[in-house]
């Protein structure tokens, strides 16, 4: 396969893999900058599209080269734009060009190159930059394709394969550990005690799944109303904890207090509660987020009782993390995949200008031999007119079908040139 | 072909199912892609056509003895796995459907049939009480499957380190409402089985009950599964102690099985 089908792609830019942070940050272009930065790339380096990917892992600059080779320009657009950095040193920096370049961009979009693989946040990064471009003008046919096809892929790779299956986040881990229990978590009471910043984030992924929050309040009640108001729940005093354990689903704790506050005794009591058998004696998730730790570790013991504290949590995330590594190589080869159909799809563009203008020449032809033998027969019916029409463009149809097909395998295959050359030198066109 | 070579047909299709699920719990890819289904699917249509065959060979309906009765209880789970599957999706049942439905038929491929059963046993009771029982059988086997799958999940959650089956094994709360449906389901058909039981053993020998171990066992599994149902309705058990005493109750019925295919004669003729 001759890899220099698209000679005039090329990406240039710096990733968690090859810069550090230093370096990273200094190259980042704000949200607001990047349609005149993508004008002032296209200008200086002469490129006929380009795009500018820019998040806190990586700064790629794509560009579809102009009649001069863009590569130096780029970098040094790269490196001047900002003029934070003295020297961009030069292992930093990477650049790719034609099919390492289209890989990349697969790769990119697929999460395969990200720092946590399989994270989901890329995918809506890379959508947007082309977004930007497209609002800015800069992207064409080139790049245009390369975004519909790299972002199919990556869907593909999330659907298909396990590689974001599950989760690598404490706050993420949690919901997951929940709907492994519960299944379904609409309708399932949550019970926050203490408003942290963790809690929150927890809690606000359960809430969309339909679940019910109640925020147990300390000593102040109002940081508790104001986070249950946020929740769309309803606030209860510190009183209320052990009424409220016997109808909660699941517990997510993270108080400041130096001592645990969810006993044993506590839930023992209140798993035993009429209200409790009512409810099916059904499972209850217990997540202590707090460092000193909340819930006793006793609690654990309890049947039907699941309790996780913040190395547990972190622990799953780590065993998850290990999950994803494993699905990575299914994911590497389905981007392979869609990589190869894309650079094989890309070379058969190249016949496409001749197939073009063969059909032009003959349609050319045939109406003018129509409009001679018009002139010859005189008027014609209706229904002699369509069949002179339907017997001509089924020939012409018929003589070019072959051409057309092979044309374009041909250069598929990566053998285009010769043959356009050869064809339009017997065909005269 | 004879019901025999469909049978081994039969087996090398299953067989794919078992693959895929080795495959699946070391791989963790999902488990029934399309092939399997199709592979498992078609196995099913020749495992349909050996028992035809066999129906017509023996002049009778083919339940009774090991080589029948594995045979046609392998039918009868691969059937209700397939229905249930329709229904929930539920890639992991096939951890203990396909292992389980090629040893049935691998049983059945390693034994002959029985010699010809007396004349007692022709009549419209046997078929009845045959295929109450064995989908009765597939029912409470699937149940006492989520039951395992849910212990599993249990011990995973419990031991907050998830390792290989954590990732494959669904929610507790999916685990045990599957399992509450199937024991009721299973419940249902293993009572009718055990009426139409009685009524062909009164009219084969003239007696309901002959005392059996086959039948004291089918009893022990229809007092165990009824007492699961009270329990779950009277009292909201469930969970461990309601996955315990599926399995509990699928031994029993494991028993009764393994009872009858050995000793067929007892079931089959006068004492």
């Amino acid at each position: 396969m001759r890899s220099d089908s698209l000679p005039s792609l090329l990406i240039v830019g710096v990733s968690h893999r090859t810069a550090p942070l230093e370096v990273r940050e200094a190259l980042v272009f704000p949200r607001g900058e990047l349609a005149d930065a993508l004008h002032a790339l296209r200008a200086q380096a002469g490129l006929h599209e380009a795009m500018i990917l820019s998040t806190c892992n990586r700064v790629e600059l794509y560009g579809r080269e102009g009649e001069a080779p863009a590569g130096d320009a780029l970098q040094s657009f790269l490196h001047g734009y900002h003029g934070r950095l003295p020297e961009l040193p030069a292992s930093c920096v990477y650049r790719l060009a034609g099919a390492d370049a289209v890989r990349h961009a697969f790769r990119v979009a697929a999460s395969l190159e990200s720092m946590v693989i399989g994270e989901p946040q890329i995918l809506g990064q890379v959508k947007e930059a082309y977004h930007t471009a497209e609002a800015a003008g800069t992207l064409g046919p080139t790049l245009g394709a390369l975004r519909n096809r790299s972002l199919s892929a990556a869907k593909r790779v999330r659907h298909e394969t396990g590689i974001g299956r599950n989760a690598v986040s404490i706050s993420h881990v949690a919901v997951e550990l929940a709907r492994k229990i519960f299944g379904e978590l609409k309708d399932k009471n949550v019970l926050l005690v203490g408003a942290g910043k963790m809690s929150e984030l927890a809690a606000r992924r359960l809430v969309r799944e339909g679940a019910r929050a109640t925020v147990v309040g300390g000593r102040t009640f109002e940081r508790a109303a104001e986070l249950a108001a946020a929740l769309g729940g309803q606030a209860v005093p510190l009183e209320a904890l052990r009424s409220e354990l016997a109808i909660a689903d699941v517990v997510i704790s993270g108080t400041g207090a130096p001592q645990t506050i969810i006993k044993t005794d506590d839930v023992e009591s209140a798993r035993r509660s009429t209200v409790a058998r009512g409810r099916h004696r059904r499972p209850l998730f217990l997540i202590d987020i707090a460092v000193p730790r909340d819930i006793e570790a006793g609690v654990a013991r309890l049947d039907g009782v699941f309790l996780y504290d913040l190395d547990d949590l972190r622990s799953v995330a780590d065993a998850n993390l290990r999950e994803r590594r494993k699905e990575a190589s299914a994911a590497e080869a389905l981007v392979e995949r869609e990589v190869r159909e894309f650079l094989d799809w890309q070379r058969s563009l190249d016949a496409v200008p001749l197939v073009t203008e063969l059909r032009r020449r003959a349609e050319e032809i045939r109406r003018a031999e129509l409009a001679r033998l018009r002139q010859r027969l005189g008027p014609l019916t209706r229904e002699q007119e369509e069949a002179l029409e339907a017997a001509t463009s089924a020939i012409v149809n018929k003589l070019l079908h072959s051409p057309t097909v092979h044309l374009k395998e041909a250069a598929r295959a990566g053998e285009g040139e010769e043959q356009v050359g050869l064809i339009r030198k017997l065909l005269g066109l | 072909m004879s019901a025999h070579a469909y049978l081994l047909l039969t087996l090398a299709f299953y067989s794919v199912g078992l693959v895929q699920t080795v495959m699946h719990v070391v791989t963790r890819r999902p488990l029934l892609g399309p092939a399997t289904v199709a592979a498992t699917l078609v196995g099913f249509a020749l495992h349909t056509a050996s028992l035809s065959l066999r129906w017509m060979e023996a002049g009778h309906f083919p339940a009774l003895g090991l080589h029948d009765g594995a045979s046609f209880l392998a039918w009868a789970t691969v059937l209700v796995f397939l229905l249930t599957y329709l229904r929930t999706r539920l890639d992991a049942l096939g951890l203990a459907v396909f292992p389980a439905a090629f040893a049935l038929v691998l049983i059945a491929a390693l034994t002959r049939p029985g010699p010809g059963v007396p004349p007692a046993v022709a009549g419209l009771f046997l078929p009845l009480h045959a295929l109450l029982a064995f989908f009765g059988y597939a029912a409470l086997f699937l149940a006492s499957a989520l039951g395992a799958l849910y212990l599993i999940q249990e011990y995973e959650l419990k031991a907050r380190a998830p390792s290989r089956f954590y990732y494959l094994v669904p929610s507790l709360e999916r685990c045990d409402t599957l399992a509450a449906q199937s024991v009721a389901v299973g419940f249902a058909l293993l009572t009718l089985a055990i009426v139409t039981g009685l009524l062909w053993s009164y009219e084969a020998r003239g007696r309901y009950w002959t005392g059996d171990a086959k039948e004291w066992s089918a009893l022990v599994a229809w007092g165990l599964y009824i007492l699961l149902l009270v329990a779950r309705r009277r009292t909201g058990w469930g969970g461990r102690r309601a996955a315990l005493l599926g399995i509990a109750g699928f031994a029993a019925v494991v028993f009764t099985f393994v009872w009858m295919a050995i000793f067929p004669g007892v079931a089959g003729a006068q004492r």
